[in-house]
């Protein structure tokens, strides 16, 4: 087998791996941030910290042993102030659409049809960012930080195991002080299957780390979304998708095991992006899908109402265009970005909670607290 | 000795977090009937996060909630809790 193609199949294997898990888990980090202002619930914010801890950890030691440079620059790109907003709308988008980019794919997988409305969401919402994306590079442009930025280590000037063992011994001392946040609700194993976020957090760490491995790079599903918009101009509109600059781009990637040097790029054609998110992508929905069927709970779920239907679609658009005005969705910043301590990451993070606090409070303002 | 109501609430196929607002409205609405064991809730749902939170809020309200599967999804039954 082609080393392309070898690839390829090992991501669909990370794939069904993390689908099986987060469906398992019902690992939703839309949940973890809207729960945190909706029900003062940290459950699985404390997840969160534990996965960005390990990963923290892990990512180092295979940058070291591999001896690479910081992958950060690549994927997550010179940081710049607008990345505020982009996260921002990020979290607004999410909560209003009931799960992240990568949530609606487990989510689509057990069989959940609102999942559906949030995907066509997505792909309307990245093409709205090409129409943007010399607007916004202006913007990106004018608040950059400078490409001396890019990670807290390569800012600061001091070793990345200084971050990566204060950031340890921060989680440890939160764990000691705090055991029960980090505890499985209880009651937990009546439900068969279950895994708690904890456990979830932990194996993630290790599927991330195996994209590190495997790609040089975290996880990370959205610029996909971008390729199926171009398909879909190409086919309606292949006038306008000619002309507009954004699909034209294509940056240089080298994969660890692939010999020969790909591209990655928003346009419709057959790049570093479709060997690496494609197979990602269809196996989270199916990895999903086999453990849905295998506790014997797959089954497409009933139709919700058209107030909730919308809020989705909506939020699906709002993730779409953020996710390309942040350079990355919340599973690349949060899961990829924040164990290398990317300064983007950072801004991201900062965006979301507020975004995610507004988000809140439009949907139970205007989508949910009306007779069901 | 007096039978237990069961009042049900299903909630399918619904945009998170309903599942958890609708059943804390609901266990809110009926809080002095459960407590006094006059009442039984029991909730449908589909959402697999929810067997988690459900349990857990009402245990903290003072009830109790058993989790149990069914054919299409979970039932959720929040009772009186046994002293």
């Amino acid at each position: 087998m082609s080393p392309i193609l070898t690839t390829m199949f090992l991501g669909l294997l990370l794939g069904l791996l993390a689908g099986a898990i987060m469906q398992r888990s019902d690992f939703c980090m839309t949940a973890a941030f809207r729960d945190l202002f909706l029900f003062r619930s940290t459950t699985l914010l404390a997840a969160l910290l534990v996965l960005v801890t390990i990963s923290a950890v892990f990512f180092e030691l295979v940058r070291n042993l591999a001896g690479t440079d910081s992958f950060a620059l690549s994927v997550l790109g010179v940081p710049s102030l607008v990345t505020v907003l982009g996260g921002g709308l990020f979290g607004m988008g999410m909560v209003l659409a009931g799960s992240c980019v990568v949530g609606t794919l487990y989510r689509l997988g057990s069989g959940s049809r609102l999942a559906l409305w949030a995907v066509i969401g997505i792909i309307l919402g990245s093409a709205l960012y090409a129409e943007i994306h010399p607007f916004w590079s202006t913007l990106k442009q004018l608040t950059s930080f400078g490409p001396q930025a890019v990670t807290l280590p390569q800012w600061s000037g001091l070793s990345p195991w200084f971050f990566v063992l204060a950031l340890v011994v921060v989680t440890g001392l939160l764990i000691l002080w705090r055991p029960q946040a980090f505890a499985p609700l209880p009651g937990w194993r009546e439900v068969k299957g279950y895994i708690p976020p904890l456990y979830a957090a932990s194996a993630l760490a290790g599927v991330g780390t195996l994209s590190v491995i495997l790609f040089g790079r975290s996880l990370g599903v959205t610029t996909s979304y971008t390729k199926v918009a171009a398909h879909l101009e190409q086919l309606l509109i292949p006038g306008h998708l000619a002309a507009t600059a954004f699909f034209q781009m294509q940056k240089p990637v080298i994969f660890p095991f692939v010999p020969e040097p790909l591209t990655v790029g928003p346009g419709p054609t057959f790049d570093g992006i479709v060997v690496m998110q494609y197979p990602l992508i269809v196996g989270i929905i199916l990895g999903s899908a086999l453990s849905a069927w295998q506790l014997g709970e797959w089954r497409w779920s009933a139709a919700a109402n058209w107030r909730q239907t919308s809020s989705v679609l909506v939020g699906g658009v709002l993730m779409g265009l953020a996710s390309r005005m942040a350079t990355g969705c919340n599973i690349q910043h949060l899961w990829g970005g924040l164990p290398i301590f990317s300064v983007q990451s950072l801004l991201f993070l900062a965006g979301i909670l507020p975004g995610a606090w507004l988000g809140g409070r439009l949907l139970v303002r205007w989508v949910l607290l009306e007779k069901c | 000795m007096d039978k237990v109501r069961i009042e049900e609430l299903n909630v399918y196929g619904q945009v998170c977090p309903s599942t958890l607002l609708l059943a804390l409205r609901e266990v809110n609405r009926l809080q002095d009937e459960l407590h006094r064991g006059e009442v039984q809730l029991d909730i449908r749902t589909d959402n697999r996060y929810a067997t988690a939170t459900i349990p857990n809020a009402v245990r903290n309200m003072g009830f109790d909630a058993k989790v149990r599967k069914e054919e299409a999804g979970y039932l959720i039954q929040v009772c009186a809790a046994r002293s």
